[in-house]
């Protein structure tokens, strides 16, 4: 473990040297309104320079490399909230929650799809680095480096378990909330993760009362539901569970050999320790083979309803994109009764022909006809893997963490009276 | 149980949250194409309750098919016309007489000496006090149709919606003058008459105060005809006066103030001399949607009488 741990970091060290000019050249002059208009200060942090964007992906590899040694090598709850509440400050307050990995997946996605945006390195480490430890060694990255996580994980006084349906429900939000993401960053609409960030705006003491009042419940919620954000909301985390479940080095509840003593059994807050199950008799091939095909025909089927849906939700989906949403107000806009809005005002003054202005964003709109299918085709599989998943049958014998779900909080390791 | 009370709150509130994100996202929030020339009188229906400086300590129902016109006389004897005769109350509504009318009685003054004059269509009748009749003038011109009489002495002053102006008359019939024609040389704009509402009263001082409703305004002059003095409020809310021609209906209180009366927004304001608008007597609220012809008069006791014609009655405010 300790080879790969020194391979990674040495490996996205000498990648970010490299990126570190290329991400110079990111910065444009401001464009110049003939109109007089004045540009808004807009609420964002201060721009890092290359170096200090260095230091933030540096202090990035440091912390989580230190709290992947907490968990799997020291086994210490103790050094995992410390690791949390230093990235609280770092991440949080002082980096004002920006860059960060759950909103970089908008960076990367945008990058791919448009190639006059060039991705900051930072954000590219960002969302890399996270995804690289969790294929060693599972969902560190959740445990407390990432400040979302963290604040959360710090509100969780008096946690309650939910059934087992209900989180299998909630848990599909995340996906459908990365697809709308997905979607909405490879049509340059809008960062959507960052525009409903609970948090953000908490870190840097502005937010707007929607978003603070969406940040006050998701902290209340927190008190009794462990993570709400993180295992209903996070569309990075989607990532983070898919790449965990193959992970290498997984945290393990006990040290040694489980002894089966039950102690650990409620101890998880996410409801992420799989009990042992009793030997079944195995299913006969008839059955398998039924249930095969069923499920064969019953995911494609389900995708394409998703598709067929997302499709015929294309506009309101692309109604989103600011583009598409003046051109809506120009076709509709009567200037007999009505007030013409900032939006046509600005359009006006631009002098630029609105049949233009029609074109870009009927193109706009058929992009969204086949990232409507697409993204209803993933929802629909998403589903049907959901319900696939719930006919599986997985034999275990000791108590195991979820390797998907479990977020390495280690809540679990001080149960297990095994010694090494 | 309170724990899974508890949860189940939370999961609720984690949904609320949810849809409050995707509304955000899918539902435009600002409104910036609505229709500012909406015409919506829900708002303007609504009236501040410090501003409203009367209420009503009296309603008389009063049995007629229709209702037209109110006056009051020396000795707060109310005259209602309906469609079939003159009632006489006295001031607590006790019916005293009852006046048979050839025509239907569009509106009625009470002169100082009790003659009581009546506009039929075009035509002018005038009753002694006991109510016998005196004699009759008929208004000149085919669309001729009196909305209002005056008197001041031997003067008589008659609106006519019809031929868009005033007519000055002596008791006998005889006719003086024409007042208010468009001229543009004297400055005169003319009497702008969309609808069959045309009012006039007599000022304190003896002047002629007639109601030009659609420019929204109060026009004064003197027995010569010649304009002395104006103002005009136009206005959605309270200050003034709004559609196409309002005010309906006026009167005057003893302090010179104008009281009026408005179709579109039912309600009764008053206005100082000045035309600055003082306050309300009796809010939209109180009208059925939809009353025109809202009739006023004032007694002595700057009682204000309020002739509705929908509800079929006289309803009587007092100041607070």
């Amino acid at each position: 473990m300790k080879k790969s741990l020194a391979f990674i970091s040495l490996l996205i060290f000498f990648v970010g040297m490299e990126f570190a000019a290329f991400s110079q050249q990111q910065r444009f002059p401001k464009p110049e309104f003939e109109s007089g208009y004045a540009q808004p200060v807009t609420s964002m942090p201060v721009p890092r320079d290359g170096m200090f964007a260095l230091l933030d992906v540096l202090v990035l590899i440091a912390v989580l490399s230190l709290i992947t040694w907490f968990i799997l090598k020291k086994r210490s709850r103790t050094g995992v909230v410390a690791v949390s509440i230093f990235s609280i400050l770092y991440f949080g307050f002082f980096r004002e929650g920006c860059v960060c990995s759950v909103g970089s997946v908008q960076n990367v996605v945008l990058a791919l799809f448009n190639p006059g945006y060039h991705i900051p390195l930072s954000a590219l480490a960002f969302f890399v680095i996270p995804l690289a430890y969790t294929l060693f060694f599972g969902r560190t990255f959740c445990a407390g480096v990432c400040p979302l996580g963290a604040v959360q994980d710090v509100f969780l006084m008096r946690p309650v378990t939910l059934k087992k349906w209900l989180q299998k429900a909630l848990g599909l939000i995340p996906f459908i909330y990365l697809g709308l993401s997905v979607l909405y960053a490879a049509t340059a609409t809008d960062f959507i993760i960052c525009r409903y960030d609970p948090f953000v705006g908490i870190f840097r003491f502005n937010a707007t009362f929607f978003m603070f009042a969406i940040g006050a419940a998701f902290l209340l919620i927190s008190i009794f539901i462990a993570r709400p954000y993180c295992r209903f909301f996070c569309p990075y985390g989607v990532l983070l569970n898919l790449v965990s479940r193959v992970s290498k080095n997984h945290l393990t509840i006990t040290p040694s050999n489980c002894i089966q003593c039950k102690l650990c059994e409620n101890s998880c807050p996410l409801d992420a320790i799989n009990k042992p199950v009793v030997v079944k008799q195995m299913e006969d091939k008839r059955s398998a083979t039924r249930r095969f095909i069923l499920l064969s025909l019953i995911i494609p089927a389900l995708m394409i309803v998703g598709g067929w849906t997302g499709a015929n939700f294309h506009e309101n989906l692309a109604k989103v994109n600011s583009k598409v949403r003046l051109a809506d107000e120009m076709l509709h806009f009567d200037s007999k009764t009505m007030k013409e809005s900032l939006e046509i005002e600005g359009f006006r003054t631009s002098g630029k022909p609105v049949e233009q202005l029609y074109l870009e964003a009927a193109e706009i709109v058929k992009q969204f006809y086949y990232g409507g299918w697409i993204l209803g085709a993933f929802i629909g599989l998403v589903i049907g893997l959901a319900l696939s998943g719930l006919s599986r049958y997985q034999y275990r014998e000791d108590y195991s963490p979820d390797k998907g779900a479990c977020v390495s909080c280690a809540r679990c390791l001080k149960y297990c009276p095994v010694e090494k | 149980m309170k724990n899974k009370l508890i949860l189940w709150l939370l999961v609720v509130l984690l949904l609320v949250v949810v849809a409050i994100m995707a509304k955000d996202l899918f539902v435009s929030q600002n409104k910036p194409q609505e229709n500012v020339y909406e015409y919506d009188l829900k708002e303007l229906r609504k009236v501040d309750s410090s501003k409203i400086s009367h209420k009503e300590v009296k309603q008389i129902k009063i049995q007629a098919n229709e209702l037209h016109g109110i006056a009051v006389d020396g000795k707060d004897q109310i005259y209602v016309t309906t469609d079939e005769n003159i009632l006489v109350l006295d001031s607590d509504g006790k019916q005293i007489n009852s006046l048979k009318m050839k025509g239907n009685a569009r509106c009625l003054t009470v002169a100082e000496n009790g003659n009581i004059l009546v506009g039929l269509g075009n035509r002018v009748d005038i009753r002694k006090p006991d109510g016998s009749f005196r004699n009759s003038f008929i208004v000149a011109g085919e669309k001729a149709f009196i909305t209002s009489i005056a008197i001041d002495g031997d003067n008589v002053y008659v609106a006519d919606a019809g031929q868009k102006i005033v007519h000055h008359y002596n008791i006998e019939g005889e006719k003086i003058n024409e007042i208010g024609g468009k001229n543009p040389e004297a400055g005169i704009k003319g009497f702008v008459i969309p609808s069959p509402y045309f009012d006039l009263l007599m000022g304190r001082q003896g002047e002629l105060w007639v109601v030009n409703p659609g420019r929204h305004a109060f026009e004064a002059y003197n027995s010569s005809g010649v304009q002395i003095s104006s103002w005009e409020r136009t206005s959605m809310s309270l200050d003034g006066f709004s559609g196409c021609c309002n005010p309906s209906n006026a009167a005057m209180l003893s302090d010179g103030s104008f009281v009026t009366a408005e179709k579109g927004l039912e309600r009764v304001k008053i206005h100082l001399p000045s035309g600055d608008f003082k306050s309300v007597v009796a809010a939209p609220e109180l009208f059925e949607i939809g009353t025109v012809g809202i009739d006023l008069a004032v007694d002595s006791k700057d009682r204000i009488l309020v002739l509705d014609p929908v509800q079929k009655m006289i309803r009587i405010f007092e100041a607070k």
